[in-house]
């Protein structure tokens, strides 16, 4: 393979990652303008019983959207008898232990939905961490939305 | 030989580095008080490098209250009170006068400091004290000597020996969190505790000698309380849900804190003699940040049970409890003015957040920052600074700010990430 060949592939390459990288950007502006809607179909995890609901600033209420993943999540995570813990987030607005606060709120809105469809409380554990966990780090709406979140881990 | 040198310049390079927090002036009062201090005359066989004249000067100078004058500008550099030719220092617009000489304590290292205090414009001693320390660690002494004239001028103590405790992380998901205390003019930066997990909420206990702080070392919040000097840990009983907000009671007997045991986040005292939680407030909102009134009768906190977050004041006796800020949609984290008057706290205006402060008699709301994500305000031990923590260039720093707005700093720090800012009370004792 010539040297200029091994720069097109390269090339390519980055190309198509920086490609996905602005389609997720547009989803995630998206998201703040539709509110708390449910992203858990670009998280990392392909686990059906893990996934991330986001959620509006200064709120802890759950989107239709959101409401209809919980449920999805609420049948994996039945059928396959695991044990899961919630990790409630906030953006960095506000003070800290406020968030930390709100944050609890996010995490027990998802636990008692997915109590309701028919989980048990004893599979659940839930903690919040407040604006202390970001997944992204810039003062602006686009990480802000991505910050406010509920994540269900299986443990 | 080269070891030596080499070893040397790190302590040099470290102490220089970890010394971050330095204060910068970015907006002075019109007027300071001028002042000179006249070289210390130095006694002693091995007098040390450094120069107790300029520590004194920086400190004063540190809130903008002070302008000092140099050496260099002095007409004459009188050693005792007959040399003083006051037409001079009037001429050069000074208001006060410090002379001092140093002498050899009874002990090795001992240093005592003779040293007088003169108002030019009466043209009169205003005062004598004797200052000791030990000239291993000079900036101590400069610091008590700093908090005295400082003290004898404005008639509030001096706030130049008191410490300031503080997170550090860097934003970074691999980054620790640092729990740390630092001399208020940045030096002594040491590390207290440190954590892959969260560390939240330091607060000093009345006495000065210990931090209550939460951390999330087991996985969820608890609350642990530090000694500063002996790094001895101890934790409180931990409850389901969020243990957070620790807060001292003047007597260092309760803690107030926020648990969510009961489904939502309330008010507790925590007793540390018996080790037990009593529930103060109970609302299905939520209710956090929590401070003791210096009388400790009252509690100030946050609550949302009006919908958006308002400051409120329950009287513990009796559970009373007041709505006090009615300005706005977001107002958080009160904390009490020193004299109990007043209470400063976080306000959003127009989608920003501000340091602000209310009196607690004519509810009259200033707003007193004109940074834009600002939290976490503290208040200087004698009522008369502010340092909080905000954004610059999407970099967590602390700032500050005069209470009477005039004064305005920053504590800049090469990496950023500082945050939570914590001040001591007073450490020693300022009155003579």
């Amino acid at each position: 393979m010539s040297l200029f060949d091994q720069f097109l592939i390269i090339a390519a390459v980055i190309c198509s990652f920086s490609g996905c990288a602005s389609v997720s950007m547009d989803r995630a502006v998206e998201a703040e303008t539709v509110s708390a809607v449910s992203e858990s179909e670009y998280s990392d995890s392909d686990n059906p019983v893990e996934g991330t609901i986001y959620f509006e600033y200064d709120k802890y209420n759950l989107s239709a959207s959101a409401v209809s993943e919980i449920r999805a999540l609420a049948n994996s995570i039945k059928s396959s008898s695991s044990k899961v813990r919630i990790e409630g987030h906030c953006d960095e607005r506000g003070t800290r232990e406020y968030n930390l606060a709100l944050g609890e709120k996010r995490a027990n809105a998802v636990s008692e939905l997915l109590q309701v469809n028919g989980v048990s409380s004893n599979s659940i554990t839930t903690v919040s961490y407040g604006e202390e966990k970001p997944v992204a780090y810039g003062s602006n709406e686009s990480s802000w939305s991505k910050n406010r979140r509920a994540v269900v881990k299986v443990l | 030989m080269i070891y030596r040198i080499s070893a040397l310049l790190l302590l040099i390079f470290s102490s220089l580095l970890t010394s971050g927090l330095r204060i910068e002036i970015t907006e002075g009062i019109k007027d300071p008080i001028r002042i000179a201090i006249v070289p210390i005359v130095w006694n002693l066989e091995n007098p040390p490098r450094e120069y107790l004249h300029e520590i004194i000067s920086s400190d004063l100078e540190s809130f903008g209250e002070f302008e000092s004058l140099s050496p260099k500008e002095m007409l004459s550099l009188p050693k005792t009170d007959k040399e003083i030719f006051y037409r001079d220092w009037k001429l050069l617009d000074v208001d006060y006068l410090v002379l001092g000489s140093a002498l050899q304590g009874e002990v090795a290292g001992e240093v005592v400091v003779n040293f007088s205090l003169f108002n030019v414009t009466r043209e009169r001693l205003m005062k004598r004290s004797i200052s000791t320390g030990t000239t291993f660690y000079l900036n101590a002494l400069a610091h008590v000597i700093s908090d005295r004239i400082y003290n004898e001028i404005n008639g509030l103590p001096g706030i130049f020996s008191t410490k300031i405790s503080y997170i550090n992380k860097n934003n970074s998901s691999d980054e620790k969190y640092f729990l740390r205390v630092a001399d208020i003019d940045g030096r002594n930066d040491s590390n207290i505790f440190s954590s892959t997990e969260p560390l939240m909420s330091p607060d000093w206990s009345s006495d000065g000698r210990r931090l209550a702080y939460v951390s999330f070392e087991e996985g969820t919040s608890r609350i642990f309380i530090q000694e500063i000097y002996t790094g001895k840990r101890k934790s409180l009983k931990r409850e389901k849900g969020i243990n957070s907000s620790p807060n001292w009671s003047p007597s260092d007997r309760y803690l107030a804190a926020v648990l969510s045991k009961g489904g939502n986040p309330d008010i507790y005292r925590y007793d540390l003699e018996k080790d037990t939680w009593k529930q103060l407030t109970k609302h299905f909102g939520i209710d956090t940040e929590p401070d003791w009134s210096p009388d400790g009768k009252k509690i100030i906190f946050t609550s949302n049970r009006s919908g958006t977050p308002q400051i409120y004041e329950i009287t513990i006796s009796n559970g009373k409890i007041r709505r006090k800020t009615f300005e706005g949609t977001y107002n958080a984290r009160a904390r009490y003015t020193p004299d109990g008057r007043s209470f400063v706290f976080v306000h959003r205006r127009d989608e920003l957040f501000h340091i602000a402060v209310q009196s607690l008699r004519t509810a009259k709301l200033q707003i007193l920052t004109d940074t834009r994500l600002d939290e976490s305000p503290t208040i200087s031990p004698n009522g008369k600074v502010i340092i909080y923590a905000t954004k610059e260039k999407e970099k967590d720093i602390l700032a500050g700010i005069s209470i009477d707005g005039q004064t305005r700093f920053i504590l800049p720090t090469n990496s950023g990430g500082v945050r939570e800012p914590n001040w001591s009370p007073l450490l020693v004792s300022t009155s003579n």
